[in-house]
This record gives structure tokens, C-alpha cells and sequence, in this order.
């Protein structure tokens, strides 16, 4: 198991540390992370499996700052995200962290471009016509600026969804079951779009998923159970090995 | 923030246009209910009698100033009868240095002087007035200051309540489909709103559709207080040459208010979603926390104590002050039940169970699950129905209660077979003497003033010969005689005896109807006061001319009598008399019955509009039933089952607190427990609210249905 030396935290793009996290569940504390230490390198594309109630989505959420955790430390680059206010936390995910849910993520009342921008008009930043042209193009919605997220297809939803995380040129992008509710040949498609953005523009990745198909696209996979990391690979290292 | 406010707003359009018409309808009404104010507060015409007079004395109002805990208050009313002036005023007055030219008589002097300030002392010596200016008209047409009076109180007594209506119904709309919304906001905050960005957002929506929501209630309302003012002055409420505002200046008070109203109520729900966690919006489920504050809990105990004890204290005399005080009762029960309203639903879903499962299957099973999921949503709905119920059931009423009451007691009051009107010089002695008269009581509808803490209240009173009384008149006495009323005593009604505490013997502080202070015996105590008057006087304390003789006669007197009084009097059977009292009635009860109308309507329309827009908030719940293999026949049972058991709570608590309203107000005004309830008025109400609860949700869950659910599943809610 490979483990985190201190230079390769230098050149981290998130890093957390003895992360917990408990819910109230009626009365019952229910402990979903139980002291998470984990790094991603900058350029990786990181897969995080666990089966149901392993933790996963909750260290998504925590380490994308969506969430707080009850005890512990979260680094964005170089800046402790959990020391931050709640509009503070806000404005350093909308200029340094990407999004892609499941599902549901676009706002049906804006059409596909202005849910494209939408992090970029919150922040009141100019959008780079040049950069958004090349990210629309680039995961295939050029078309389909103007169309209602109603009038798209899953696959291409999913598409928007990347190119609003990828509008805003962010340090890390978190995808939570991106291919969840997708069919299994627009499911690759997705997801080989994830894998060649993290080859070409040296984009991290960090993805949970509890799909092995999906998980093989990823550099690394890390592993949940009962909220502890159970197994951590770094699958392109052992491809070279073998 | 505006721009996407804009394109979310046009997203949803039932939902926008519930909160719309709720808004424009309080704009409707604050702009019309602020024209009456307006017209109460205008300027006043110029004087025609006294146009060339500079400086007018005369004894039209009554003010006291005094100390109450301490504060120095100042207390005016607007005398009942016209005063008279002191026999030496007129000198004392040309006594003052720079006063000249002093003219007139009892009612009223003119003068001119350099110094208002020492004629002001010299009148007020007297209890007089000084008028100058256009107040100079007060003087010569009572009608406008009565006028004058009637619009503000009615602005003032009703306004409030109907403000706070507005702001109820608004804010519940508002209120309501922002936590609709709650999955979109989620998402908002997640995808890099920050929690001020939010709020922005939601408050410039609500002031978007304020201002929406003005362009069309400001024209409605100007509208309807032309329409209003048309029926004052056709009424006789108001002299045709008042002159009434249309409402140029309530209508910019009415927009500016329903703005704030709407930003605060924007306001207070994003406060509410402070507590969002941008995680919800990656859940595929958006659960609305289930923690209850014991906060408020209390506050739902409080409210509701408050208006249980309430029920005693706040009935005043009259039927404008019963209104507000029944009123204002009802606002404590209905705030009490919106505070506990999630604890309500949750019991009674509970209980509930059963029955719906009993009645409609499995459909009711899902039903009950619903509601007691749903015991924090459906707060909102329970509330604006139990409002509208507890409404229709209680105010309405008591406007008829009241006039009924008022004419029974006349009737059963009136011993005298005929009544004379415009008596005029008539001698009652004369009268008296003919052959088959048995008595002759005069008497003179007045008004009395009493002080009531830091205010003067007019009471109604009657002044009348108490010698022959007994055989005229009935007035249930309960204590002491009415034939005892002399020239230092009075009868009271048991209303207000209880409310100044005052019993047969002791000391009554009064002004008669033109502003002399009386110190009166208490000689008796009557039950029949909505019919009779608070106060009855003896002719002997107030000897202004009678307004009618009742008479005690056999019916071959009445040809006699008819020759003695003449031409300009006229003699009627009693019963007629009485007839004309409870059309006077119905004419002065036009006013309050118009109000309480409105404001039925208004609530009502606030519950149709809670429901439609809860019903659209559930397309992605109903789309997820469908998807686990529930037909669109179980749905719409199952929403039927849940209608019926919500329908049932309100009907159940609203109609226990209308009875409760209803019985206090009327027991406190008429001593009788058991209120007059026509079965007609029952079953409308209870009509109306099935109408509301059903419609309102069936056709939009109907329209829902059509949908595709699994489109509806995956999208937005």
C-alpha cells in the first residue's frame, strides 16, 4: 500500500486529515467517516468505491466542502477549507471546485449555456469565451447551447454538468456517481470524457462510484468500508508492473 | 441575482401565479381599505355659514387629558349632541384685549382677535372650541365630522386586521413556495451560490412579483374605492359633498407595503433555509429536517392561552368594537394552530390512520403516511383552511347575531302599542289625558361619553320619562327599578355595568350628549341593552326634546291621538317602528358585512392558494409512487384519502374555534349563550371548504399526473 510522503503532498490538489464525520440518526450517532487520511495528486484521476454506507459520498461531500465534517482537516491546494466561513467555503468551491452529480444537477429554468456559466455569473467573473468554446466543444454540447437541460438526453445532461464543472478552470473535480443513472455504452462515453480530460489538460479527478467498470477508468482506487479506507491501488503503477 | 430570479420565476408558473393573485389582491384591498383612511384624514371643504367668520367658538368636541401610569394622554371625541355655549361666554370673550366683533348665539360665536392663543384659554374654560380655517366647517355640518369619524374608525378598527391578513396570506405564499423549492436552492447553494446569493435571489423575486403583483391590484383597488365611495355616499354614510379620496395616496402607502411585506416574507423563509446543506441537492431524496423547536412549541401554548383567556376580555360595546375584538380573538387561535400546526398533523395523522385506511384502502394507508411525513409541510395548508373556517364561521355570524339580537330586544321590549315620530311640540301631558291612552313615555335616542382607561368611548343612551315607563317599556331589569331614575341617577345595560364595574348605588362618571360632566346614581341594571342602549337617562338629567313618544293605548284612542299630535308628526304600530330600527340596521351593518366579505374571500382565496401551490410541489413524489407501481387511480385516491383527513382536522378545529369566538362575543353582548347559527350559513361554509380543499388540489394533482413520471422523476421538482 503505497503510502503519502511529504513531497508528494506538496503537489497535492486535496489532502485530508484524520477526517470523522457522525450523524444524528434518531438519537443513534452513526459514524459515516472514521478518521480519514487521504492525498490526491494534482494531474490523477481518483476513483473512491465502498459498498452502500461505506462512507464514500460523505468524504465526497466533506472534502468538496459540501459538507462539514465533525472533527478533522480539509486542504484545497493550500488553503484549510474547514477553517472557512459558509460564504467564504462558497466562493473558494465556485472558483477551485468542479461538480458532477448523479443526477438532477441542472437548474431546469436556465438553458444549457447559462447553466454552463451559472458558477461563473454567482461569482461575478467574465467568462472566457475562448475557454468555454473549447470545453463545449470539447465534451460535445456545442449544439445544443440553447436547448433546456428537459430536452436532452441523460448522456447529455451529463455532458453539461462536466462542462460547468470544467467552465471555471478548477483546481479538483468531484463526481459523484456520474454514470449512476446513464446506460452502460453512454456511460463509457462519460467516462472516457472524464479520463481523457485528466490526460490532456492535467485535470484532477477525484470520482466515487460503486461501479468496477467505471472504477477502471481511474488512476488510483481507493476504498471504503465501515468509514475507514480498506484498500487503496494505484491501478496504472500495477498495470506498468505487470 | 435578478436575471436568474427572472428565468426561475418564469420556470414555474403556478406557483407564480398563486403568490401573484394573493398579491394582487392585497394590493386590491390595502389600496381600497387606504382610500377610506385617506378620505377620513383629507383636508376639509370650505365653510359655507361661516365662510366670513375668522375665529369660530362652539362645543363640539369633548377632550380630556390626564395621566395614566404616569404618561400624560390626550383624549377627543366628537360630541354626540351639539354642545351649547354658556350664557356669559360672549362677554368673558369681548373681555379678551384684540377680540372684536363678537357675534352669535348658544350654538355658536364668531369673532375675530389678534391672539387665538388667549381666546383658546377663555373657550376652554368653557369647554368650548376655537375653529379656525377650514375646521370652521365642522362646526356647521356635523354630518362631515361624523362622516370624518366613521372612516377613520372603520380604517382604523378594520384596517389593522385586514393588514395583518395581507401579511399572513403573503407571507404563507411566499413562504410556501420558496420551501417548494427547497432541491433547486440546494442545488444553487452547491453548485457555488453562497447562502447571501440566495437570499438575494429570493427576495428579488418576491419584490419582482410584489411590483407584478401592483401593476394590476393598484388599478383594482382605485377601481374598487371609487365603487366603495359611490356606495358610502349612496348609503348615507357620507354627505354627498364630502368629497372622498380615491386613493392616490394609500395607493403608493398599499404598494410599498405589500413590497416590504413580500421582501420580509422572502426573508424569513431563506432564513429558514440557512440551515441547507448543499449536500441535499445530491440526495436523491430532499427531506426536509424532521427537529421541531420546542421554541415553537411554547409560543404555539402561549398563542393558544392567550386566546382562550382572551375570550373574556376582549369584547367592547358596540357592534364595530365586538367585530374587532371577535377578531382579534380569531388571530390568536389561528396563530396558536400555525404554530402547532406539525404537532396537530402529526397526531392526527396518527389517529387518523385507521379511518383513512378503513376508507380508502391502500390508498388511505399511503395517505396517512404522507401526512404524518409531510406534518411540517402541511402546516401551511392546515393553517390557511382553519383560517378560512374559523372566518366564515364566526365574524359573519356575529354581524347577524348581533342585528337579530338588537331587533328581538326591541321587540320584546316595546310594551307600547304605537309609536310617535317627529313628536315635535306635542304635549305629552295632552296625550295622556285622552280616553283609552294608558301611558306616554317620552324619549330621546342619545349618546353618552364615558372614559375608558386613556380613551373616551361614546356609548349609546336613551333619555326618557321614567314615570309611565313601566307600562311602555321592558327593559328585563335584573337589579333596582326603572322607575327610580330621577335627575341624579341612571339605568345601566348589565353589559356595561360588568365592563366599568359598576353596581345598583354607586357613583357613575359621564358626560351627557353635548359634553356636561354628570356624576350619576346607578339605579338600575337592565339586560336589554343592544336594543335599548347602554344608558338610560331621565329627561330630567338631559332635557333635550324627545326623537319619539311611546304610547300604551287601546285601539279606538288612535283617532284622537292622530288629531293631537298634527300634521307634522306621524303615528305608527310599534311593530312597524321596529321594523324601520332593523332596516336602519341592516343599512349601518353594510359597511361591516362588506368588510368581513372581503376578508373571507380573502382568506379563502389564501387557502386554495396554499394548496394549489403545495399540490405542484409534488410532482417528483407523486412521479416516484408512480415509478414504484402505484396506478394513477390509487394517486388519486390516495389524494383524495389525504384531502378528506386534512379537510376533517380543519373543519374540526376551525368550527371549534368559531364556536368558541362566536359564544364568548355574542354571550358578552347579549347574555345569551347559545349564538344563532342558520343552517344555510353552516352548510356554505362547510360547501366552500370542501370546494376549496378538493378543487384546488385535484386538478393541479390531475394535471401532474398526465406528466410523464418518469421525466418527472429524473428532473427538477
Amino acid at each position: 500500500m503505497p503510502l503519502l510522503t511529504a513531497d508528494r503532498a506538496a503537489s497535492a490538489a486535496v489532502r485530508v486529515q484524520e477526517l470523522t464525520r457522525t450523524y444524528d440518526a434518531g438519537g443513534q450517532p452513526v459514524t459515516a467517516l472514521d478518521g480519514i487520511d487521504a492525498t490526491f495528486v494534482r494531474g490523477t484521476f481518483t476513483a473512491v468505491m465502498g459498498p452502500s454506507g461505506s462512507g464514500k459520498s460523505t468524504l465526497l461531500q466533506t472534502a468538496a466542502g459540501l459538507d462539514r465534517p465533525t472533527s478533522g482537516r480539509v486542504f484545497v491546494g493550500d488553503t484549510e477549507m474547514t477553517r472557512l466561513s459558509e460564504a467564504a467555503l462558497t466562493r473558494l468551491r465556485r472558483t477551485k471546485i468542479g461538480f458532477v452529480f448523479q443526477m438532477f444537477n441542472l437548474i431546469g429554468a436556465l438553458n444549457v449555456e447559462e447553466n454552463i456559466t451559472l458558477p461563473l455569473r454567482l461569482s461575478g467573473a467574465r467568462p472566457d469565451r475562448r475557454w468555454l468554446a473549447e470545453v463545449t466543444h470539447r465534451v460535445g454540447v456545442t449544439n445544443q447551447l440553447h436547448r433546456r437541460p428537459a430536452e436532452l438526453s441523460g448522456g447529455q445532461q451529463q455532458r453539461v454538468a462536466i462542462a460547468r464543472a470544467l467552465a471555471i478552470r478548477p483546481d479538483v473535480v468531484f463526481a459523484d456517481e456520474p454514470t449512476g443513472a446513464l446506460d452502460s455504452h453512454t456511460a463509457s462515453a462519460v467516462l472516457e470524457l472524464l479520463r481523457s480530460i485528466v490526460d490532456d489538460h492535467g485535470q484532477t479527478i477525484i470520482m466515487v462510484t460503486h461501479d468496477p467498470v467505471a472504477a477502471s477508468y481511474a488512476d488510483r482506487v481507493v476504498t471504503l468500508a465501515d468509514g475507514r479506507i480498506v484498500a487503496d491501488r494505484n491501478q496504472r503503477e500495477a498495470e506498468a508492473v505487470a | 441575482m435578478t436575471g436568474i430570479a427572472l428565468r426561475l420565476l418564469r420556470h414555474r408558473p403556478g406557483s407564480v401565479l398563486a403568490t401573484l393573485i394573493a398579491l394582487i389582491a392585497g394590493v386590491t384591498i390595502l389600496t381600497s381599505m387606504g382610500a377610506l383612511v385617506e378620505s377620513g384624514l383629507r383636508p376639509l371643504p370650505e365653510p359655507q355659514q361661516y365662510a366670513n367668520a375668522e375665529i369660530v367658538v362652539a362645543k363640539r368636541d369633548l377632550t380630556i387629558t390626564g395621566k395614566q401610569l404616569g404618561d400624560p394622554y390626550t383624549a377627543t371625541v366628537q360630541l354626540p349632541e351639539r354642545g351649547s355655549l354658556p350664557a356669559g361666554l360672549a362677554d368673558e370673550l369681548r373681555k379678551v384685549p384684540g377680540v372684536e366683533n363678537v357675534a352669535g348665539n348658544a350654538d355658536a360665536l364668531t369673532l375675530q382677535a389678534s391672539d387665538r392663543v388667549a381666546v383658546e384659554k377663555v373657550a376652554a374654560s368653557a369647554g368650548a372650541q376655537v375653529y379656525t380655517g377650514n375646521d370652521r366647517v365642522l362646526v356647521e355640518r356635523p354630518d362631515i365630522a361624523e362622516a370624518r369619524g366613521l372612516l377613520i374608525e372603520v380604517g382604523g378598527a378594520f384596517g389593522g386586521y385586514v393588514v395583518m391578513l395581507v401579511m399572513f396570506v403573503v407571507a404563507g405564499t411566499i413562504g410556501l413556495s420558496i420551501r417548494s423549492r427547497r432541491r433547486d436552492l440546494a442545488l444553487l447553494r452547491a453548485t457555488a451560490a453562497t447562502p447571501g446569493q440566495v437570499r438575494r435571489m429570493l427576495m428579488a423575486e418576491a419584490a419582482i412579483l410584489a411590483v407584478a403583483g401592483s401593476v394590476v391590484g393598484v388599478p383594482a383597488g382605485l377601481l374598487a374605492s371609487r365603487w366603495l365611495g359611490e356606495q358610502l355616499v349612496a348609503r348615507g354614510f357620507v354627505p354627498a359633498d364630502y368629497g372622498l379620496s380615491r386613493g392616490l395616496l394609500a395607493a403608493p402607502a398599499a404598494v410599498l407595503l405589500i413590497v416590504l411585506v413580500a421582501l420580509g416574507s422572502a426573508l424569513l423563509a431563506s432564513r429558514k433555509l440557512s440551515g441547507i446543506r448543499p449536500a441535499e441537492a445530491l440526495s436523491q431524496i430532499a427531506v426536509e429536517p424532521a427537529r421541531l423547536s420546542k421554541v415553537r412549541l411554547g409560543f404555539g401554548l402561549v398563542a393558544l392561552t392567550g386566546a382562550v383567556s382572551s375570550s373574556a376580555v376582549s369584547v367592547g360595546a358596540g357592534g364595530q368594537a365586538a367585530l374587532a375584538g371577535a377578531v382579534s380573538m380569531l388571530y390568536l387561535f389561528v396563530l396558536a394552530v400555525a404554530l402547532l400546526a406539525p404537532w396537530i398533523n402529526g397526531i392526527t395523522a396518527r389517529y387518523l390512520a385507521p379511518v383513512l385506511r378503513a376508507g380508502w384502502g391502500n390508498s388511505g394507508y399511503l395517505a396517512a403516511k404522507n401526512l404524518a411525513a409531510n406534518a411540517r409541510g402541511g402546516a401551511t395548508v392546515l393553517t390557511a383552511l382553519v383560517l378560512s373556517i374559523g372566518f366564515g364561521g364566526s365574524v359573519w355570524f356575529l354581524q347577524d347575531n348581533v342585528e337579530r339580537q338588537t331587533v328581538q330586544q326591541l321587540k320584546s321590549g316595546t310594551l307600547a302599542q304605537y309609536t310617535v315620530l317627529t313628536p315635535g311640540e306635542v304635549s305629552v301631558e295632552k296625550l295622556g289625558r285622552i280616553p283609552g291612552v294608558e301611558a306616554v313615555t317620552p324619549m330621546r335616542q342619545t349618546a353618552v361619553i364615558v372614559k375608558v382607561l386613556d380613551t373616551l368611548e361614546v356609548v349609546p343612551a336613551q333619555a326618557i320619562d321614567p314615570a309611565q315607563a313601566k307600562a311602555t317599556l321592558d327593559l328585563k331589569v335584573r337589579k333596582g327599578e326603572l322607575a327610580a331614575v330621577g335627575p341624579d341617577s341612571i339605568a345601566v345595560s348589565a353589559t356595561q355595568a360588568a365592563s366599568r364595574g359598576w353596581k345598583v348605588g354607586d357613583e357613575a362618571s359621564l358626560w351627557l350628549g353635548d359634553g356636561t360632566p354628570k356624576r350619576l346614581r346607578v339605579a338600575a341594571i337592565y339586560e336589554r341593552g343592544l336594543g335599548f342602549g347602554d344608558v338610560v337617562l331621565s329627561t330630567a338629567t338631559f332635557g333635550q326634546p324627545p326623537t319619539k313618544l311611546l304610547i300604551r293605548a287601546t285601539p279606538d284612542a288612535v283617532p284622537a291621538l292622530k288629531a293631537a299630535i298634527g300634521q307634522s308628526a306621524t303615528l305608527i304600530p310599534s311593530e312597524q317602528a321596529t321594523a324601520g330600527v332593523s332596516k336602519d340596521l341592516a343599512i349601518s351593518a353594510w359597511l361591516n358585512k362588506l368588510l368581513i366579505t372581503v376578508m373571507i374571500g380573502y382568506a379563502g382565496l389564501a387557502a386554495a392558494n396554499t394548496m394549489t401551490v403545495a399540490a405542484l410541489a409534488r410532482r417528483r413524489e407523486l412521479a416516484v409512487l408512480q415509478l414504484a407501481g402505484v396506478t394513477t387511480r390509487q394517486l388519486k385516491r390516495m389524494v383524495h384519502a389525504e384531502q378528506a383527513g386534512l379537510l376533517g382536522v380543519s373543519v374540526l378545529i376551525g368550527g371549534v374555534i368559531a364556536a368558541v369566538t362566536l359564544t364568548a362575543v355574542v354571550y358578552a353582548l347579549t347574555g345569551g349563550a347559545v349564538p344563532y347559527v342558520p343552517l344555510a350559513g353552516v352548510l356554505a361554509i362547510l360547501g366552500g371548504a370542501t370546494l376549496i380543499a378538493m378543487g384546488t388540489t385535484i386538478v393541479p394533482i390531475a394535471r401532474l399526473l398526465r406528466q410523464s413520471s418518469l421525466a418527472a422523476a429524473g428532473t427538477r421538482e
